[in-house]
Formats: structure tokens, C-alpha cells, sequence
């Protein structure tokens, strides 16, 4: 994005705030901020990127991903780089996947409703306040009618759907099962956004986790930041946070990071980390700061992203379009089953390496075998979930032995999934088999797959049971503050990115106060 | 469409026009399309606004893009035409141009990136020669009979007299006093291509015992073959000898590793598919070097993970990509995927110590092969292997996917698979995507092969009225926003 002119501040300047990570939880609250008059600096630890820098090859793409190793253990370890992880100005925003369904009010009193798990320390209501404004702002299409929630307008008519999306519709009409067009942060019309400019329509691209270069994909780079910017935010790329250094009384005073090689260090008044679920809670372990709870690093949360696919006669290349065009809220509560929270359903179309990837490690699939599933994917429609995730003891972040590039040891996340994933993931197979088959697949094949690092630094109300508070405050550092996904208490089955905008523009909100 | 196994782009040397190409044409037969280029100047072409290699290097590339068919091609090149076809090459590679489909290049006597070795008198007496205009025969006969071993044909030698005093002189003065001298290779790089060298013996600066020199760092895959009792007119001299070199090149590139239908290259040199990607995939389509030497792996590693590599990533035996020379590369090159399973060290050593661990128990019975590989991924473990049978499973999974991804990233197989998402990444953002995105259809770029057009089916439609079902047709216009409630 344009970085030029804008406004620089000295090290030595003792800034309002810092923020450290510039996606979904950094850039919403760096724009308020600044818009609020506060003199603020974003660093980011990748590149400043233009549109014409992301490259549609699977190979090459990941650019924009965090590729810096991270060590995964358990029997479901997550796959970072491509899936997980940002790099550049915009964070993980650059390669998300644009899904943007909004939390269920179910979903933030899990504890409340079925005893285990953790309660949102946040209002519904005031939470869906803040979406709005962020739907507004970012571009979110969607139905007006939403059958879930009849009375949401969505100002942008639903993009198009591919044949992936027409197959779940004709399998879930058949079964009775609600579906519609998804709510997607893809624009279905040119649009002017302010400080940024020109966003174009969509162009049916299904090559959208590798970068979107029109501005049809909303990221932070193409509409927080610039307003940040517009508003005297200063944003250095090539800065990853190391160290945090604190006054005599423990409070934060300054980070210090590397840019280009050389050491760095910013003086600040107050510090937010919004580097990730992962990037945060490796920062305050490596730093040994904020963690009277002992609970950075735990209750990791990986969203169930068990994919079906079924073959059908006709080519369906559901690499055209937005992928996940079709989505369905009927199993968020399902009836009549043993296992706590429930699921999205969502049509897929995947790129071709995305796919082979997960034949390869989701359905352990090898020699003349692998090959035909390959030379069928063009006749292949998929459907996915996003699952609710409860917290496990042995489902953690720790540091491991090995050090990076910038001498911080590696993280070494572990997962496994426990009895409720596991049996959210049964029903979402039968589920999602009984559409396809319903719409005349000829076989259906499941593939395994996780997503999302969530938790590892959860806000609570109770200091003892969380790292921060409902407004995002550390409980032990008061001019220290977390807003990304590292916080949240449960993992919803809505996808993270547009919550985490929401508690973005609201931690910012907590900050002013 | 068409009848050939591919096609010889040939670009000429000084004073040559396209009509040079005939001999080898000739020599080659009916199983390749040759192709002669008029350069600025030379032939039936005018000359260039001026006398820079990029200028004849633009000419080029503008007549290839013209004259190609989106299948396989060599790029072929005579003295003069060697140096500009350095540039051609390099740009071919780096995306820039609308072409796919270059397998290698045959250079003849090449005049290299550098500036030419040329002495002084040789410079003036030549430039003397078009002082006042086009050649004199004479003179052009010189200069033939000066650049042969011995004397060709007489019908040859009048053809190829002919040609020079056709060439505009000042082309020839643009050639001898700026293009010869300049030093392009920045602008050229490494060329990291199949390459043959052809030289004579009996040449002078650009002969056999020259070119490893001039050549050498420039096509690190260059193999130099030296032509006794040949001077530097290679073109009429050993038409023969270039062919049987060209087909042995053929056989060994082009011919040796998986096709990409024309078609597709089509998509892929058209101006829907962004530079780069082009390049990308333009470089994963160049055959694999036999020679290769591991960089990341030992020799008796890269042995293994060969024949692992047959197994999980099955090819036919005629038409190959070498899976375990790629991700050896990838290996040495340091780029990870971003995480690792826990317990294992770093990508390569991981691999070293999983492929000799392999190797210590691997035989050549395919069915103990296969038990084998089940074993691994089942968890089980295994004899004298580094890490417990969980770990050792995931390691495996890596070589499984990184072997898996390296086979697809190939331009033959992305179109195998019927993927053609690489056009959407052209400059500008008309046209970018898709339009029809329903299924069995496509739209008018798209392969053939992909579905039918939306105007076929919706022809088809009205003349049967029988579209009810929304999932098979009509899935791309308006009309079908409804909810499935």
C-alpha cells in the first residue's frame, strides 16, 4: 500500500501508542486511534506489498505468509505457512478467505449454555455494533433476509455463485436444509474507499488466499490502513518486535525490534500486540511478561475445517468464483446431538496445490491412487465446516529450544483433537455427505484439515482465569493491551477475521475511555 | 492442429535474412516446423529505429509471437542472431513475452553477450564494403568465401550472395559498430536452459575452441560441440550435422519430459496470464538436466528419493519431471513451508537421515516397495530409523506433499488436471476472471476441452426446455439468488 508522506515519528518521541501486527486486530483499532488524534506507530515484521506483488502461483504466493517455521505436535498438528499465518502491511487479511458470517449469540456463552468451556466477556449486542460498522466500512455482500437472522441488511448484493455453491444448494433444497449466499468482505460493485481509492467488483477470482490485486478482497491494506495513515498513523514494514522493555514501576516504556538488520527501539506511552495467536503469546513467553494466569500459550484453539467432496458427472472447477459462495447456519445448534456448540457449513472451491496437499496429509493418499483423485478434482464439489474447538490441557503454545532468524525461540504449538471435536466432525461428514449425495454425487471422499490459532491469550473477567480483560487490557500491565485473535475465550463457529475487526474498533473504543 | 512434433525458430547471422534457414529445413524433414526470421534490416524486413540488441532482440520476440502455435519450440541461431538470441531467451524466460513453449536453444558460431572478439581490420575492411550502399558482389562473395572452409555449392553460395547484398548497409554498419560491441549480459543473465554449442574449427574469433570461454557462465547446461572443417557459415556448411544436433536436443528435452497441449500453452503465452506466472511456469516446463548433481542431498539420497518419488508420484517412463532433482533444488534453496512436525531437525537434514534410513531396507521388488511405503505411513516402526513411527509418518508426509506439489506445479499437469486460474493473473482488470462459472461451462479463452460455451448451452436449453435442475445448468447468470429454504 502508500506508504508515501506519511507522517514519521523519532524513536525517541514517546508515541501514544505502539501496535505491533497490522491485520485484522491491529489496523481497526491504529485507524481509530489516529483518527481519535492519538499519535500512533504500527509495526509490522513483513514487507510493505502492492496489489501487483501478489502472484496467483501456489507456489510462489506464499509471500504473503508467515514462513518463518513453527514446530507442530499432536495428532492433528496445525499446517502453518500458506493456511494461518500473515506477512506484510495487512497481516493475515492478505491471504484470508473473505468469509465473513457474524457470531451467533449462542456462541459467546458456551460456558452459560453447556458448562465447559468459556463465557465472552463482551455483550452481543454492543459486539454486533461494532461488525456493523466494520461491515460497512470494509464491504461486506451478503443476503438482505438473512435466514438465520431476517432482519440483517447487507448494503452489497451477494457475489456470484460458482457450481460448487449450486451443488450444496441443490443437495441441502433436496434435504430441506437452509442455505444462501455467503457473507463475503468481496465486493459485488466498484467502490470508493476512503483514503485508498478505487475497489474494483468482483472478477469471480478464486485465487483470493493468494492476494486479491483489485481491491475486490477487503484487507486492512486496502481500508484501515490508509485511514490510519490518513490520520498521521506512521506504519514501518520490516520490523519484527523482540523485546518489550518496562519502567521502574512495570510498565511498558518502549519495544525494541529489528528493521533492515539493525536493532531498533520505539519509546511508547502504552503497547498493543496484535501479531496473531501465535506471533502474541510467543512475544510475552519469550519476554516472560503478562503471565501471572500461566495461561499465555494455553487453551489453543483450531477451528474444525473437515472438508467432504463429492465427484460428480460434470465439470464442476470450483477453482472459479469466490470459493465458498454458499454457506448454512442450521447446524450451529443442532438438534438431538451429545456434543457441545456445532458448525458452519460453507461450499468450497480449492486451488489445485491446495488440494493435492490435502489429499496427500487429510486423506493419506499416494502413488496411481492420488493420481486419479487429482485428474478427478475437475469434477469434484466440496463443502466444509468451520467447528467450534473446546480447550484442552495438552492443546498449547510453548517456546522450543531452537531459535529463528531474529533469535526468538520457535514456537511449538500442539493439537489433538479431542472427543467433542471429534464428534462434531462425525456429524459434519454425515452431514455434508448427505448433501452431496443428495445432489447425485457418484462418491464422496472426507478430508481432514484444522484451521485457525485462536486462544492462546483469552480474555476473562476473572484475572486468575485469562491473560486479558474484556476490553482487552493486560490484568498484570496496565498500559498493555492484546487485540487479535490470541483473546478469544471460545473459537465460535463463525470464521475469526470479522469478530476480530469488531473487537478491534472496540479495544480501541476501551483504550479512549 | 498441427502435423509437426514442433518448432525451430532460426535466427540468422549478419547479412542473412530468413531465407538462411532453408538448408537446415531441409535437412530436418517434415517432423519440425522450421521458422527463418527476417532481422531489422535483413531479409524483406526494414530497418530498426536503431542499432541495439534489444531493438533486434523486440524484432524477434515480435515475429515469434507472431509465428508461434503455443507448442514446444527451439530457439535456433546463427552468429549475429546467437547474441540477440541470448536476449530472446531471457526475456522468454522472465515472462516477457507472449510466447510459451521454449524447450532450448542451438547456438551456431554465436557471437556472444560480451562484445564481439573482432579485430580491427577486419572491422574497417567490412565496414568499408557498404560504404556506398548495399554489397557489391564481389565483396559479398568475399565475405562468404572468407567465413567458409571450403567452398560451398555453387547454386548455395549465389543463394546466400544474394542475401547479403540484399541487407540494408546500414543495418550491417549497426551490427559491426554498435551492436557487435555492446555488452548485453546483465540484460542476460544466467540462462538456465538445454543449450547446444555448434562451432567450427577452422573459425577464427567465434570457432570451437572460443565459444566454452564466451559461453561458458553464460548457459551453465551448454554442451559444446566442435565441427572439424567447418569455418563459421555453419548454416550451409553442416545443415546436416545441425539437424542430427537439433533432434538429439529434441529427444532429450522437449520430447523427454510431460507435453502441454498447445492449446494450453496458448493460454499461457496470451496476455491473460500475468508475467510472471509465465515465467513460472515456463521454467517448470524445461526438461530436467540428466546431469544434475544434487545440491542438498547426496547422490545415493537423490537415489532414493528417485525411486520413492516413482512410487508416490507415478510418471510415465517416456515423458518425465524429475521430482527428486526439484525438491532437492527447493532443499538447498532453503524455502520451507512454514512449520515442521515437532521432533524432527530441519527440512534437510530431515531428509537426509529419512532417505538413508529408507535406503537401508529398501529393495527393488515393487510390491516390498509399496509394503514398505504402507508401513511408514501407518506409523510403524522402522529398522534403524532416526525418529519413533509417528514422527518418521510425518516426515514421510512431507516427502509425500512436497513430491505431490512439485509433480502439479507443472504446467502439463495443472493442465491435466483442468486448471487454468494462471490467466486470471494478466496486467489490468479487463479481462481478469471468469464469467461463466457454472458447471460444464467455460468461457471463450478457456480450453476447449474445459465445458461448452454459454451461448452452445443455452441454445441447447431452449430447443429442449429441459434446464430444471439448478445444480447442472444455468448456474451463472442472475435469477438464482434465492434461498433453498
Amino acid at each position: 500500500m502508500n506508504l508515501n508522506g506519511m507522517r514519521t515519528y523519532e524513536q525517541d518521541d514517546v508515541v501514544d501508542v505502539v501496535v505491533v501486527g497490522t491485520g485484522a486486530g491491529g489496523a481497526p483499532l491504529l485507524a481509530r486511534l489516529a483518527e481519535r488524534g492519538l499519535r500512533v506507530v504500527a509495526l509490522e515484521a513483513g514487507p510493505n506489498l502492492a496489489p501487483d506483488d501478489f502472484t496467483t502461483d501456489e507456489v510462489e504466493a506464499p509471500r504473503i505468509n508467515w514462513m518463518s517455521e513453527r514446530l507442530s505436535g499432536g495428532d492433528a498438528p496445525t499446517a502453518f505457512g500458506p493456511n494461518n499465518s500473515g506477512w506484510g502491511v495487512g497481516g493475515g487479511t492478505l491471504h484470508w478467505g473473505a468469509f465473513a458470517p457474524r457470531p451467533d449469540v449462542r456462541e459467546l456463552n458456551l460456558l452459560t449454555e453447556f458448562g465447559v468451556g468459556a463465557d465472552w466477556p463482551v455483550d452481543h449486542a454492543e459486539l454486533i455494533r461494532y461488525i456493523v460498522d466494520v461491515e460497512r466500512t470494509i464491504g461486506v455482500s451478503g443476503p438482505t433476509g438473512y435466514p438465520w437472522d431476517p432482519e440483517r441488511e447487507y448494503l452489497e448484493p451477494p457475489v456470484d455463485r460458482n457450481a460448487s455453491a449450486d451443488i450444496m444448494a441443490t443437495g441441502c433444497a433436496r434435504l430441506g436444509i437452509r442455505a444462501t449466499d455467503a457473507p463475503a468482505a468481496i465486493l459485488s460493485r466498484d467502490r470508493d474507499q476512503a483514503h485508498h481509492g478505487r475497489r474494483l467488483a468482483s472478477r469471480n477470482l478464486g485465487t483470493i488466499h493468494q492476494g486479491e490485486r483489485f481491491g475486490t478482497k477487503a484487507t486492512t491494506a486496502n481500508t484501515y490502513l490508509p485511514a490510519a495513515i490518513a490520520a498521521g498513523a506512521e506504519i514501518r514494514p520490516d520490523s519484527m518486535v523482540h523485546g518489550i522493555e518496562r519502567d521502574n514501576l512495570g510498565r511498558i516504556s518502549a519495544v525494541v525490534y529489528r528493521q533492515n538488520g539493525q536493532e531498533r527501539r520505539q519509546r511508547c506511552a502504552t503497547l498493543v500486540l496484535a501479531g496473531g495467536g501465535i506471533e502474541t503469546p510467543r512475544l510475552l513467553l519469550n519476554t516472560g511478561l503478562a503471565n501471572s494466569s500461566g495461561l499465555v500459550g494455553r487453551n489453543f484453539l483450531a477451528h474444525g475445517a473437515v472438508q467432504v467432496w463429492g465427484r460428480f458427472d460434470e465439470q464442476i472447477r470450483g477453482y472459479r468464483g469466490y470459493p465458498s459462495a454458499l454457506i448454512s447456519e442450521d447446524f450451529v445448534r443442532p438438534d438431538g446431538v451429545d456434543f457441545v456448540g456445532g458448525y458452519l457449513l460453507q461450499s468450497l472451491g480449492v486451488m489445485p496445490l491446495a488440494y493435492a496437499t490435502s489429499l496427500v496429509r487429510g486423506a493419506g493418499l499416494w502413488g496411481n491412487e492420488l493420481v486419479d483423485a487429482l485428474d478427478r478434482w475437475r469434477y469434484t464439489a466440496g463443502i466444509g465446516i468451520n467447528g467450534e474447538c473446546l480447550p484442552a490441557e495438552n492443546n498449547k503454545l510453548v517456546l522450543g529450544d531452537e531459535v529463528d532468524e531474529w533469535g526468538i525461540p520457535r514456537a511449538v504449538v500442539t493439537f489433538t483433537a479431542g472427543p467433542n471435536e471429534q464428534s462434531i466432525d462425525a456429524h459434519a461428514i454425515a452431514t455434508m455427505t448427505r448433501i452431496l449425495e443428495a445432489a447425485g454425487a457418484r462418491d464422496t471422499r472426507v478430508l481432514a484439515r484444522t484451521c485457525h490459532t485462536l486462544g492462546t491469550c483469552r480474555m476473562s473477567a476473572d484475572p486468575g482465569d485469562g491473560v486479558v480483560d474484556a476490553d482487552g487490557r493486560s490484568h498484570d500491565i496496565p498500559n498493555l493491551w492484546i487485540s487479535d485473535n490470541s483473546t478469544f475465550p471460545s473459537s465460535l463457529s463463525a470464521n475469526p477475521c470479522l469478530t476480530q475487526m469488531a473487537l478491534s474498533l472496540r479495544t480501541a473504543d476501551r483504550m479512549m475511555r | 492442429m498441427t502435423n509437426h512434433d514442433g518448432t525451430i525458430f532460426f535466427l540468422p547471422g549478419l547479412g542473412f535474412g530468413s531465407a538462411s534457414a532453408a538448408p537446415l529445413a531441409a535437412a530436418l524433414g517434415d517432423r519440425f516446423r522450421v521458422v527463418g526470421i527476417d532481422l531489422p534490416g535483413h531479409g524483406h524486413t526494414p530497418d530498426a529505429v536503431d542499432g541495439s540488441v534489444s531493438t533486434l532482440a523486440d524484432a524477434a520476440v515480435t515475429a515469434i509471437e507472431a509465428e508461434a502455435d503455443g507448442g514446444p519450440w527451439l530457439l535456433a541461431a546463427h552468429s549475429m542472431g546467437g547474441k540477440v538470441a541470448a536476449l530472446v531467451a531471457a526475456r522468454v524466460l522472465s515472462g516477457h513475452a507472449n510466447v510459451f513453449g521454449l524447450a532450448g536453444v542451438v547456438l551456431l558460431a554465436p557471437s556472444p553477450p560480451t562484445p564481439e572478439p573482432m579485430d580491427d581490420d577486419t572491422r574497417a575492411l567490412m565496414l568499408s564494403w557498404a560504404e556506398n550502399g548495399p554489397l557489391a558482389e564481389v565483396d559479398a562473395r568475399k565475405f562468404i568465401a572468407q567465413n567458409v572452409a571450403s567452398s560451398l555449392d555453387a547454386a548455395v553460395e549465389q543463394d546466400a550472395v544474394g542475401q547479403v547484398r540484399q541487407m540494408s548497409p546500414l543495418a550491417w554498419q549497426r551490427w559491426l559498430n554498435e551492436g557487435s560491441r555492446e555488452n548485453i549480459s546483465a540484460a542476460v543473465g544466467v540462462i538456465d536452459l538445454p543449450v547446444v554449442v555448434m562451432a567450427g574449427e577452422d573459425d577464427d574469433d567465434l570457432g570451437a575452441s572460443a565459444q566454452p570461454r564466451l559461453l561458458g557462465a553464460v548457459y551453465p547446461r551448454a554442451r559444446f560441440v566442435s565441427l572439424p572443417a567447418t569455418g563459421h557459415l555453419l548454416p550451409y556448411e553442416q545443415p546436416h550435422k545441425l539437424a542430427v544436433e537439433i533432434v538429439r536436443l529434441w529427444e532429450s528435452t522437449a520430447a523427454a519430459s510431460p507435453e502441454v497441449d498447445p492449446e494450453w500453452g496458448r493460454v499461457i503465452a496470451s496476455h491473460r496470464t500475468g508475467a510472471e506466472e509465465r515465467s513460472l511456469l515456463a521454467r517448470r516446463a524445461i526438461a530436467d538436466d540428466l546431469n544434475y548433481a544434487p545440491r542438498a542431498l547426496s547422490p545415493g539420497q537423490l537415489a532414493t528419493l528417485r525411486a520413492l518419488a516413482d512410487r508416490l508420484m507415478p510418471q510415465p517412463e517416456a515423458r518425465r519431471i524429475d521430482l527428486a532433482a526439484r525438491v532437492d533444488a527447493d532443499l538447498a534453496s532453503g524455502r520451507g513451508d512454514g512449520w515442521r512436525p515437532s521432533g524432527l531437525p530441519d527440512d534437510t537434514s530431515a531428509y537426509r537421515l529419512g532417505l538413508d534410513a529408507i535406503a537401508s531396507v529398501w529393495t527393488d521388488d515393487v510390491a516390498q516397495q509399496d509394503a514398505l511405503i504402507r508401513r511408514i505411513i501407518a506409523g510403524e516402526l522402522l529398522t534403524g530409523a532416526p525418529w519413533g513411527g509417528e514422527v518418521f509418518g510425518r516426515w514421510f508426509e512431507d516427502v509425500r506433499n512436497d513430491l505431490t506439489r512439485t509433480w502439479l506445479a507443472h504446467p502439463a499437469s495443472l493442465a491435466r488436471i483442468g486448471y487454468d486460474g494462471f490467466a486470471t493473473s494478466g496486467p489490468g482488470a479487463e479481462p481478469a476472471g471468469y464469467v461463466s462459472l457454472g458447471a460444464d461451462v467455460r468461457d471463450p479463452w478457456e480450453p476447449a476441452e474445459l465445458g461448452a460455451l454459454i451461448s452452445d448451452h443455452a441454445n441447447r436449453a431452449d430447443e429442449n426446455d429441459d434446464s430444471d435442475d439448478p445444480g447442472t445448468t444455468n448456474n451463472t447468470g442472475q435469477a438464482r439468488k434465492e434461498n433453498a429454504a
